[in-house]
């Protein structure tokens, strides 16, 4: 007993500058904003196979990106002067599962490597262009799909405007988005999605992503 | 009772350093379980309440400041002002986010039995290191050698690593003198029969220092004073150097980028201007977060002192803590438990 008091007594003050800065140990804010529009790609017999995104950078990111890249024309760069960016690009992104999460039906589904990817400059946006297809292309009933950084050193926001399409979807299936600020993640909204998820923990982190959910008949 | 040599009490200390680094390892891995991806994690900026909230949404309107202050200083000068001002600030409120050493500089700061002082002393040194690094490494990649994002990246990677690792080993060091302290603390105030006694006698001889132990008000209890190159002194400057070295070698992801924009925009002064100030700013919150650190050790060193012998071994204790946690922090980043602030590669 008095062992383990002092041993409180060792360890507590030790501690202190854990406790006290420790709160904030995970917390980074963001140094990337992505400006982001996605679609949803489906198979004429109504399996989604894959998204198609365009995430357009910040500014000051995309300043970052831009340096050093060798072009004809001082501040205009092609889609091929462009290229071995973008393999780093979808080759960096891998690690972070391309900040996309499906899940079909409450299962969660994976993505193959990016195809069709290339990055465009225009208006002074520099714009990344990517498809992920499904691992295994699937029909569901209930689609949600997320777009965000979990470490939040990016800041994800979807485009204003048709921010997310379906491309041939089957006939019927009503698509909603979610916006990590509409304030659409009320309280009672996220009882019942965590009831329905079938876990109390499972559903926080749609309080900042960007949440799409597409249900079909 | 045999007594362990100093060796074995600073091998068993060290052991228990490890099997705590393991235990820890489980921990903090259950604890970031908690955040896989699609998983629960606390909303950032606005959503979350408090104090913490309210340093997240003012850094992050700050750095959002910066880059607009930069894109109007290129067509009016005077906003360069406006830019050094939204940078002072972006460093005060950035230093409390993650990174920039202000645990590993605290926790050398209790360890190492350190003044106020000389911890904010440490806290100006690394964020100046920090910052002339930021400036160092965008001056040579991007402006002298054009290099591409991708170089830039895996520079920060590389120093990235080599920060973790210095400061894991700048941990391990601290470990194992202040083990080899905390186990003479602990047999000396194990009750023991004569032998003991008589040893204690004969240590006291040897180990306590009038002169330094007391002139520095360092409460040593009634024996073992603080072996004079274990005090504050030359050698302890070189263990100062070592914390700013391993703390200041990395620069943070913000100063990079507001470096790098800044050059893109023919500004690159006003980016060096800035990265300077927001260490400036940096180090005033890191400063004052080393000062909590040491006062709350003081204050637990006179709470101690009520404690006849048993005080000692608390303060022992808790230096050796502290000197634990450097070593945890070290390797807790190196292998990817911990996550500072990621750096720039997509």
């Amino acid at each position: 007993m008095k062992a383990a008091l002092r041993l409180l007594l060792v360890f507590l003050p030790a501690l202190l500058p854990v406790l006290l800065l420790g709160a904030g140990a995970a917390e980074a804010h963001p140094h990337v904003w992505i400006t982001s529009t996605s679609e949803l790609i489906y198979a004429p017999d109504g399996t989604l196979t894959g998204v198609r995104h365009a995430w357009t950078f910040d500014e000051m990111f995309a300043a970052y990106a831009l340096q050093g890249i060798e072009t004809k024309t001082k501040g205009a760069y092609t889609r091929e002067e462009l290229a071995p960016l973008a393999q780093t690009n979808v080759e960096s992104l891998k690690e972070y599962a391309y900040f996309t999460f499906a899940k079909a039906d409450g299962r969660k589904e994976k993505f193959n490597e990016p195809v069709d990817y290339f990055l465009d400059y225009k208006d002074n946006q520099l714009t990344l262009h990517f498809t992920l297809p499904l691992k295994a292309p699937f029909k569901a009933k209930a689609l949600v799909l997320e777009v965000f950084d979990h470490s939040f050193f990016i800041d994800f926001k979807l485009a204003e405007k048709d921010p997310v399409r379906m491309v041939g979807a089957p006939e019927g299936c009503q698509m909603k988005i979610q916006r990590p600020s509409d304030g659409s993640a009320s309280a009672q909204q996220l009882n019942e999605q965590t009831f329905m998820d079938g876990g109390a923990n499972s559903n926080f982190g749609m309080m900042f992503a960007n949440k799409i959910t597409v249900d079909c008949p | 009772m045999k007594r362990f040599s100093p060796l074995a009490g600073r091998l068993a200390a060290c052991a228990v350093a490890a099997i705590a680094l393991v235990a820890l390892d489980g921990a903090v891995q259950s604890v970031m379980a908690q955040n896989p991806f699609g998983g629960p994690r606390p909303a950032p900026g606005s959503e979350i309440g408090g104090l913490v909230g309210w340093i997240l949404s003012k850094q992050s309107e700050f750095y959002r400041e910066i880059s607009a202050a930069l894109r109007l200083a290129k067509s009016d000068g005077s906003a360069v002002w406006s830019l050094l001002a939204v940078s002072f600030a972006y460093g005060i409120f950035h230093a409390a986010g993650p990174g920039h050493g202000k645990a590993v500089i605290s926790s050398y700061l209790v360890a190492n039995r350190e003044t106020a002082r000389r911890g904010i002393a440490l806290s100006f040194a690394s964020a100046l290191m920090q910052s002339l690094v930021a400036i160092t490494v965008v001056a040579v990649i991007a402006w002298l050698l054009n290099a591409t994002a991708k170089t830039m990246c895996g520079a920060e990677k590389a120093i990235e690593i080599g920060s973790y690792a210095l400061i894991a080993a700048f941990g391990a060091s601290l470990v194992w003198t202040k083990g080899g302290r905390f186990m003479r603390a602990l047999q000396a105030t194990r009750p023991e029969p004569a032998l003991a006694v008589a040893d204690h006698g004969h240590r006291h001889g040897h180990d306590h220092d009038h002169g330094d132990g007391h002139v520095h008000d360092d409460h040593c209890g009634h024996s073992h004073g603080p072996a004079p190159e274990e005090l504050a002194g030359p050698g302890g400057w070189r263990r100062g150097l070592a914390a700013v070295l391993s703390v200041g070698i990395r620069p943070c992801s913000g100063a990079i980028l507001v470096l790098v924009f800044a050059l893109a925009q023919g500004l690159f002064w006003a980016g060096i201007a800035a990265t300077l100030v927001m260490g400036l700013g940096t180090a005033i919150t890191v400063a004052i977060i080393a000062v909590v650190a040491v006062s709350a050790r003081d204050l637990a060193r006179r709470l101690s002192e009520a404690r006849e012998g048993s005080g000692v071994l608390i303060m022992r204790g808790i230096e050796f803590g502290a000197a634990g946690l450097v070593l945890l922090f070290g390797s807790g980043l190196l292998l990817g438990y911990i996550t500072a602030e990621r750096v720039t590669c997509l």
